[in-house]
């Protein structure tokens, strides 16, 4: 009585077949297409900046409890991000972990395994705001290195090393906009940055009258200035320099307004953490491999030299 | 046949030359809305070859195949988690046991109206600080799983109210007891009644994984928010995405259609039954919008 | 417990607005559900075509992935609208392919029996839907159509992913700033009530519309 024809067995499987099509050619097809320039690919020099950095010798490894425990476990537990343009970021194309951050974290890796392929150096957990402290606390990473800002109350629950790099929050604001230009501009504008961010904390008490738009992601924060959603979007300025170099509608405004001593988050029970991973910034200082990646990073947006590193233990905290 | 195809009689000529107007200007109007769409992207610079070609490059379908695994991975588990504690919260809300099933009825009505992303910000940003950090992937499919568990509940408890009341007195006059009737007598004929109803619920379940991305689980979801860090093609992603969000559910849907039919070509209970039982069964999983 | 305290205001702002988003994306979605159900049911083949292309497509989308078009996707293509209208616009949306298959699987679970009798008694299309087959399925389809206002409301904690400072987003904000994790009980709470009286209602109104036999 139904109107409706019943499907055949023969159309369920086509479905199915669909279905197995559908994945298969999603992993396999398109190989034709090698030559293809995908954008934000990463440089070929940054593999050798990292196989070329420092190898410790075995007596300090062995001598130090939290390095040999992690040369036990043949690569390092890091806890940072993948979508962090300039300081850890996942290639899609090919899945590789590069920038600042994810680079030093390879580094250090390397220092302590004295294996060389960047990729298999570490283990990625991605960590929020506020989920950093207490990873480390229960020993989930070995170390976090996320943009993680060096304050004397995260102090009390893990311990930094560093500060290995100091930046500070800025302002982006869209192409032809001329009223913006500082932070005092932003009183009564509508502000968006990330919804797990310090810049929320920054904006909250540093301009108090802005109206604070939180987004999930650093593309929706430039979304939202480039469609004029917002007046200006706070964070990082390596993120925002990296993300007005690649889109022309919008432009970063000022210099930083806040001061970011980022360090390298380590578990607070362990003291031979900290004092193991600042002997190696040191050696990394010295012999340029910072420096390197600064180039082949940060670098490739901000133009000019490297720094100079920040002095070891400045920052309140660390 | 449904009520609805007998409502009107066959269409006479006058009937049917208005109908093929109704028709060619209903088409009109669709082709004018999608040929205003396409101009609309057109306008924007949004069809330029660049713009859509990185998406065929290997890497990118690579990356996508993995979102795509990964919120079926989410799905699956979810779903063997989330089915056999659904009949197991039916169950206990039928329960005779008063405390049983006060327990679990509170349980199926909170659970059924706390939103799912509030959930998991609660594991994600709340609980850690009491020490329960779960793994990414459980920070997802545990809130996941609660708030499914409660929803498929009432898919199961509307099958067992629709098995007919004569199967169970039939049950405990030959003897059995009520758990006997229940398991071997209701349970089987309502668990098949509410397959379809179950696959449906996996379709929900698959479109909840979108909040993987919340936590950070490699999900499709997330996987695009990757992208479009990478490519800053926002329209174009998500508009991929979604594209593979619907033929992953379709294909699902018409599994659970193509089972609905087998069922209704049963020996027992017709169309009727069948129309009535798709009503109950619906009304119970229209919840999930998400 | 300061958190919570001292923020009323907030909490209630964003009360205030997922019961706003809730109201308009349940009446928007009630309005253009019914619009489909006629569609799905007429004679118009194209517009039939229409009616099931879209609830295929709806109920198959991801809320989220809507919320992201919407907001985030319209404005590449000349589109800006506010943040809750998006919001509204994708519940809306959403919501309407669910209340469109609540109605129609109304219609389809009255007997058969009941449009035959109607008709053979020589009542027309439209007296046989009025007197006979929507007085008997609008009973069948309050509780669905309940389900989906909850669906709704529970939905609108969405839009917090998408910047809308609805209660989802006040709460995460509050907590961000205050470690407040006691926000989440007093959101969880405000969500229980909200579809606590979406259910009571429906159950009212479940009881108004039955008939007795």
């Amino acid at each position: 009585m139904t109107t409706t024809t019943r499907p055949t067995r023969r159309s369920v499987l086509t479905w199915t077949l669909g279905a197995v099509a559908l994945g298969a050619g999603l992993t396999a097809c398109g190989s034709g297409g090698a030559a293809d320039q995908v954008p934000g690919q990463k440089s070929s020099a940054y593999d050798a900046i990292i196989k070329g950095a420092p190898v410790a010798d075995t007596a300090s490894v062995d001598a130090n409890t939290w390095a040999s425990a992690v040369k036990k476990q043949g690569f390092l537990k890091v806890g940072g991000t993948d979508s962090g343009p300039l300081f850890s970021i996942k290639d899609p194309t090919t899945g590789e972990l590069t920038g600042f951050d994810a680079g030093l974290a390879q580094m250090l890796s390397r220092y302590i395994t004295g294996k060389s392929d960047p990729q298999s150096l570490t283990r990625l957990t991605i960590t929020t705001v506020d989920t950093r402290e207490t990873l480390l606390q229960n020993h989930t990473v070995d170390a976090v290195f996320a943009t993680y800002t060096i304050t004397p109350a995260r102090a009390k629950k893990v311990a930094f090393a560093g500060p290995y790099y100091e930046s500070g929050d800025a302002i982006m604001v869209k192409a032809d906009n001329t009223t913006i230009k500082g932070l005092a501009d932003l009183a009564g504008k509508k502000v968006a940055t990330e919804t797990n961010s310090t810049a929320a904390l920054a904006l909250a008490k540093m301009a108090p009258d802005a109206k604070v738009q939180l987004f999930q992601e650093d593309a929706e924060c430039v979304a939202a200035v480039q469609q004029g959603r917002v007046d200006a979007y706070v964070l990082d300025q390596g993120i925002l320099i990296s993300d007005a170099s690649s889109n022309k509608a919008v432009k970063v405004v000022g210099q930083p307004f806040t001061k970011e001593p980022y360090g390298i988050g380590l578990p607070l029970d362990d003291p031979s953490a900290k004092q193991f991973v600042n002997a190696w910034l040191t050696k990394i200082f010295d012999d340029g491999s910072w420096a390197k990646l600064w180039k082949a990073t940060i670098g490739t947006i901000v133009s000019g030299e490297a720094p100079t590193p920040p002095i070891l233990g400045s920052a309140a905290g660390s | 046949m449904s009520a609805a195809t007998v409502l009107f009689d066959a269409p006479g000529p006058r009937g049917r030359r208005r109908i093929a107007l109704a028709s060619a200007a209903a088409v009109l109007v669709i082709v004018a809305v999608i040929v205003l769409v396409v101009v609309q992207f057109g306008r924007h610079g949004q069809l330029a070859g660049d713009r859509w070609s990185p998406f065929v490059h290997t890497g990118y379908l690579r990356f996508l195949a993995g979102g795509v695994r990964g919120t079926l991975i989410a799905t699956g588990v979810g779903a063997l988690l989330s089915f056999p504690l659904g009949v197991l919260a039916a169950l206990g809300r039928l329960s005779h046991n008063r405390l049983v099933s006060r327990l679990a009825t509170a349980y199926v009505e909170v659970f059924r109206s706390l939103p799912l992303l509030l959930l998991i910000y609660a594991f994600l940003l709340a609980l850690p600080r009491y020490g329960l950090n779960l793994p990414v992937f459980w920070k997802l499919v545990v809130p996941l799983v609660m708030v499914n568990v409660a929803v498929l509940a009432e898919v199961v408890r509307a099958g067992v109210n629709a098995v007919d009341r004569g199967q169970s007195e039939a049950g405990w006059s030959i003897g059995l007891t009520y758990g006997q009737t229940m398991r071997h007598v209701v349970l089987p004929q309502a668990l098949r009644i509410v397959i379809p109803a179950l696959i449906t619920g996996l379709v929900s379940l698959l479109k909840d994984t979108t909040l993987g991305y919340v936590v950070s689980y490699p999900e499709l979801m997330k996987t695009a928010t990757n992208l479009t860090a990478f490519t800053h093609l926002l329209i174009q992603t998500y508009l991929i995405i979604t594209v593979l969000y619907v033929l992953v559910n379709v294909l699902l849907s018409q599994l659970a259609h193509h089972l609905e039919r087998r069922m209704r070509t049963a020996p027992r209970g017709g169309g009727q039954a069948a129309e009535q039982l798709e009503h109950e069964t619906h009304a119970a999983t229209t919840t999930a919008v998400r | 417990m300061n958190a919570v305290t001292d923020h009323l205001g907030d909490i209630f702002a964003g009360v205030l607005t997922t019961l706003e988003l809730t109201v308009l994306g349940f009446v928007g979605a009630l309005v253009l559900g019914i619009v489909l159900a006629v569609c799905r049911v007429s004679p118009v083949a194209p517009l039939r075509v229409v009616g099931s292309v879209y609830v295929e497509f709806f109920r198959n989308i991801p809320l989220l992935a809507l919320l992201i078009l919407f907001v985030f996707g319209l404005p590449d293509i000349g589109l800006t609208y506010s943040l809750f209208v998006c919001a509204a616009a994708s519940l809306a949306l959403s919501g309407a392919a669910f209340v469109c298959e609540s109605m129609r699987s109304g219609i389809n679970s009255i007997a058969f029996g009941q449009a035959e009798a109607a008709r053979s008694i020589g009542l027309t299309f439209v007296q046989s839907l009025r007197f006979v087959i929507l007085p008997q399925a609008l009973r069948a389809m309050v509780q669905p159509i309940v389900n989906t206002f909850i669906g709704i409301a529970l939905g609108s904690s969405l839009a917090s992913a998408v910047g809308v400072a609805e209660l989802t987003y006040q709460t995460q904000y509050l907590n961000l700033k205050y470690a407040a994790a006691v926000t989440f009980l007093v959101a969880g709470a405000i969500y229980l009530l909200i579809a606590f009286a979406g259910a009571m209602a429906g159950g009212w109104l479940e009881r108004r519309v039955a008939i007795r036999r």
